[in-house]
């Protein structure tokens, strides 16, 4: 039993609670040292467990409490320290914490900081839940934690409804996909009578369960859909581009929406035994990254760009989790934090040099001007696109190779989807940067005088998640994992496809360079010649396949005519109110009728006197 | 010689309370208050009459002292005061005339069928055809005392409240 | 006919005449003379039982009815005066402030 692991959870939580409750008054140093200091430290400490981890060899358990007890059974929140977590413990804290110097850079002038802050810390504080709990609970706590963060900091400046309304749609979808989660977890709870994700491994890897595998992961795989943004439910992605930019950075690209692949990869015993919900995994996987690399073709701002572009990273990690090679899966995601935070930031640091236009075909001609931003922003974009020795090469060629070649589900229809997407991932990528960097400068004149390269708080960490990019391939992710998340054995007659395909996946990002240096230099004129004889599709893709559209006319609107029309008009208005109007209506109709007695006039009361009295008598008369 | 008389004494019994009857008709159907009122005392007066013949001769006395000399001439007095133009007296009858006239119907009904058919059938008591004055006192102050003093107590709030009345008028009308 | 009988008949007839009037007329003071013969109706009544049964009892009742009457006009004249003086007519319709 350590005590190492609460520490890491909670100093983000303390931080929370000190600048939202004191930031204001305190003052933006006070506010950036306590935000940035506590992430640091939360990292020193992660890196002291793994320490820990590495030298005994055995995962570290910390129990904290005991949350519910009922008869024979309770909820513990406990956190669960094994290699897997320890590498998304690092990446949380260590691309968080560099996510937070940048943001006092990027944030300085902006009247929210300390709730900014907060906000930060406290979303750091849920992330980290979710990856060292050891029950589906504690994971769940922290997975709508993140979501409510998510939430927080997409609307960050409320005042504008579309960004509210942006952080609405991010949460709200993210539920839905949360249904799912929780109709797996209660699956599981009724067949094995525990939430702790160990024992549930342990209990799938050991022999037949009462409950099937594939239907768990089914609805698993749904929660993870809303949370990382895989279709159906991937169309809250691109709208949560209205939060600050290291927002993006952080939740969208790095951490948050890799939640749900962490998630498949610590439940691989289930997805072990469920060969049919991993051929799912896979197949909306590497089709999520194809139609998420056709929209990013054509976009026009930065930051929608590096979204579309998320989603289809997102993709590949679950083509490769789909094909049980989930130490390939984690390796990718731990490649992509690093360049997709760099191209994040970056594009936060174009923005700023901007003054805070966004639109690509407005940039160009910035490699001059802002040259620590194009070099880090060059060597991230490198790296997504394939090119070795970069990171995200070894990475990617991994899961190309397991595509194909994977004993439980790789089959060459995978890898010639995902060989494609990888293709259109290095032009859409290079094409970004020629028309930000390159060609003329197509800027008004006032942008162009202010445009300067950023402070070292945002440039420094440019530089740093740049080396991280270029060195971080190094590191093998696959080999650290490979005692608790075996590779997949090598279905027969593929291994001498091996060679070949890595060769591949070298021209195929050398080829999208080309592609994108050939239309795009000059200002992309050649790209706008190219446009013309393919308008329908461009629409088509410009629209985003109209899926949002498409929600609206199937979902939203039946769902608002409903509201309407049964719900208000007719159960509130027509019954609810009309009840308790007609009820009163009734009884003053009734109190009305009865007031006609009282005329006034006093011959009308001797009138019923004399009638009573002959009535009586009458009444009287014929039953006496 | 007594059997004539008893013979006359039945007549004239008829005759005042057909009298009375008519009056009565009478008070309803006239449009003149004042001749109502003179009709009313007529009828009262028969009444009167009737009672003398049934013997009870100190209450026909008082019905003519009190009833006719008190309250007719008053309620005479306030007729003569008020306006004889008034819309009232244009229009007799009020918006009930028909089912008024219905329901009175009904009523002496109802009320006289109960009579109808009681004839010779109502015992006269042995105590004789009628008593005297003196008779009438010793009940009255020695068994109903209480009653006579009552009565002097409701004279008495009569008057504090007619004065009363008087007052009010005055405050309002100088 | 039997005297008795036919005297409450009358008495009868003189009460629901009586009260037909109250209901009848528009005038006030009109109304006002029902009642008393509504009074009267009563007091024949009382006095033929009396006469029947032979008991001052009923003689006795028949002069507390006087007193009552006669405090009773001494009261009612008056307030149906002020009536009129706020009115201004003797129509009894016109006294019908209360709206039903």
């Amino acid at each position: 039993m350590t005590s190492l692991l609460l520490p890491i959870v909670v100093l983000p939580l303390i931080g929370f609670v000190i600048n939202g409750l004191l930031g204001n008054r305190l003052g933006k140093g006070f506010v950036s040292l306590v935000a940035c200091g506590l992430p640091i430290a939360a990292f020193l400490i992660a890196v002291r467990a793994t320490m820990e981890l590495m030298s005994t060899g055995t995962p570290l358990v910390q129990t904290v409490f005991t949350w519910a007890q009922f008869a024979d059974r309770s909820f513990e929140i406990a956190f669960y320290f094994d290699r897997l977590t320890a590498v998304m413990v690092l990446i949380v804290t260590g691309v968080g914490s560099l996510i937070h110097i940048y943001s006092t850079g990027y944030m300085h002038e902006d009247k929210s900081y300390a709730r900014y802050f907060a906000y930060l810390n406290l979303f750091l504080f849920f992330m980290l839940m979710l990856v060292l709990g050891r029950s589906l609970l504690v994971l769940f706590v922290g997975w709508e934690g993140v979501g409510l963060a998510s939430y927080l900091l997409i609307g960050f400046w409320f005042e504008d409804p579309e960004k509210a309304a942006a952080g609405k749609k991010a949460f709200i979808t993210n539920r839905v996909g949360d249904a799912g989660f929780l109709l797996g977890m209660f699956l599981l709870y009724r067949a094995l009578g525990t939430l702790e994700m160990d024992q549930i491994n342990a209990a799938f890897l050991a022999g037949p369960v009462a409950v099937s595998a594939s239907l768990v992961g089914l609805f698993l795989f749904i929660g993870a859909t809303g949370k990382s943004a895989q279709i159906p439910l991937h169309v809250w992605l691109p709208d949560a581009m209205a939060g600050p930019t290291p927002v993006s950075a952080l939740i969208h690209a790095a951490t948050m929406v890799t939640a749900g692949v962490y998630l498949v990869a610590r439940l691989h015993g289930i997805f072990l035994h469920a060969p049919e919900a991993s051929a799912l995994v896979a197949t909306i996987g590497v089709a999520t990254a194809f139609f998420a690399a056709t929209i990013a073709l054509v976009q026009t701002d930065i930051k929608k760009v590096l979204a579309y572009s998320t989603i289809s990273q997102l993709g590949f990690m679950f083509l490769a989790a789909g094909v049980g090679a989930y130490g390939v899966a984690v390796f990718h995601l731990y490649t992509h934090a690093f360049f997709k935070a760099c191209l994040f930031l970056g594009a936060g640091s174009v923005i700023h040099a901007m003054s805070g236009e966004q639109d690509i075909r407005k940039m160009g001609g910035l490699a001059k001007k802002i040259p620590i931003t194009f070099v880090t922003f060059a060597i991230a974009t490198a790296a997504i696109a394939g090119l070795p020795p970069l990171s995200g090469f070894f990475s990617k060629d991994e899961i190309l190779w397991f595509a194909f070649a994977s004993d439980r589900g790789g089959m060459p229809w995978l890898f010639v989807a995902a060989a494609a997407t990888a293709l259109m991932t290095a032009f859409y990528m290079f094409r970004l940067l020629w028309l930000t960097f390159f060609g003329t400068g197509r800027m008004d004149e006032k942008t162009a005088h202010h445009i300067h390269e950023s402070p070292w708080s945002m440039s420094g960490v440019l530089v740093v998640l740049a080396v991280l990019s270029t060195v971080g391939g190094f590191f093998s992710v696959p080999h650290f994992l490979e005692g608790m998340l075996p590779l997949p054995p090598i279905r027969a007659g593929a291994a001498s496809a091996h060679m070949p395909i890595v060769i591949g996946s070298v021209v195929i990002a050398l080829a999208g360079l080309a592609a994108a240096w050939w239309f795009y230099t000059h200002n992309g004129a050649r790209a706008e010649r190219a446009r013309a004889h393919v308008q329908p599709l461009h629409r088509l893709l410009s629209g985003k396949y109209y899926i949002d559209e498409l929600y609206e006319a199937l979902l939203g609107r039946p769902l608002q005519w409903i509201s309407d029309r049964i719900f208000l008009r007719l159960g509130d208005r027509l019954l609810l109110d009309g009840t308790l109007d007609g009820m009163a209506s009734t009884a003053r109709g009734a109190a009305g009728l009865l007031a006609r007695v009282q005329t006034g006039n006093l011959h009308f009361y001797a009138f019923l006197v004399l009638a009573g009295l002959a009535a009586v008598l009458l009444w009287g008369w014929s039953h006496v | 010689m007594e059997a004539w008389l008893s013979n006359l004494e039945t007549l004239l019994l008829g005759l005042f309370a057909a009298c009375a009857l008519i009056g009565a008709v009478l008070v309803l159907v006239l449009r003149e208050p004042m001749r109502v009122a003179m009709a009313l005392i007529s009828t009262m007066v028969f009444l009167g009459g009737v009672y003398g013949l049934l013997g009870v001769h100190f209450i026909a006395a008082f019905q003519v002292l009190i009833y006719v000399g008190a309250v007719m001439v008053f309620i005479v007095y306030v007729i003569m005061l008020l306006d004889p133009r008034d819309s009232a007296v244009r229009r007799r009858f009020s918006s009930l005339l028909v089912p008024g006239v219905i329901a009175c119907g009904l009523f002496i009904a109802a009320l006289g069928s109960l009579v109808w058919d009681a004839a010779g059938k109502i015992p006269r008591a042995a105590g004789g055809a009628g008593f005297t004055l003196a008779q009438f006192s010793a009940q009255f102050l020695n068994e109903y005392w209480l009653e006579f003093e009552l009565t002097s107590v409701l004279l008495l709030a009569a008057i504090v409240a007619a004065i009363s009345v008087v007052q009010v008028s005055r405050r309002h009308h100088g | 006919m039997d005297k008795v009988q036919m005297l409450i008949g009358l008495s009868i007839v003189l009460f629901a005449i009586g009260l037909t009037g109250v209901i009848i007329r528009r005038n006030v003071l009109v109304m006002l003379m029902c009642m008393e013969l509504m009074l009267n109706g009563v007091i024949l009544s009382l006095v033929t039982f009396a006469y029947q049964l032979g008991s001052a009892v009923g003689a006795v009742l028949v002069f507390l009815i006087f007193v009552a009457a006669t405090a009773e006009i001494a009261i009612a004249i008056p307030i149906v005066l002020l009536l009129v003086r706020q009115k201004r007519t003797l129509d009894l319709d016109a006294y019908a402030d209360l709206k039903g």
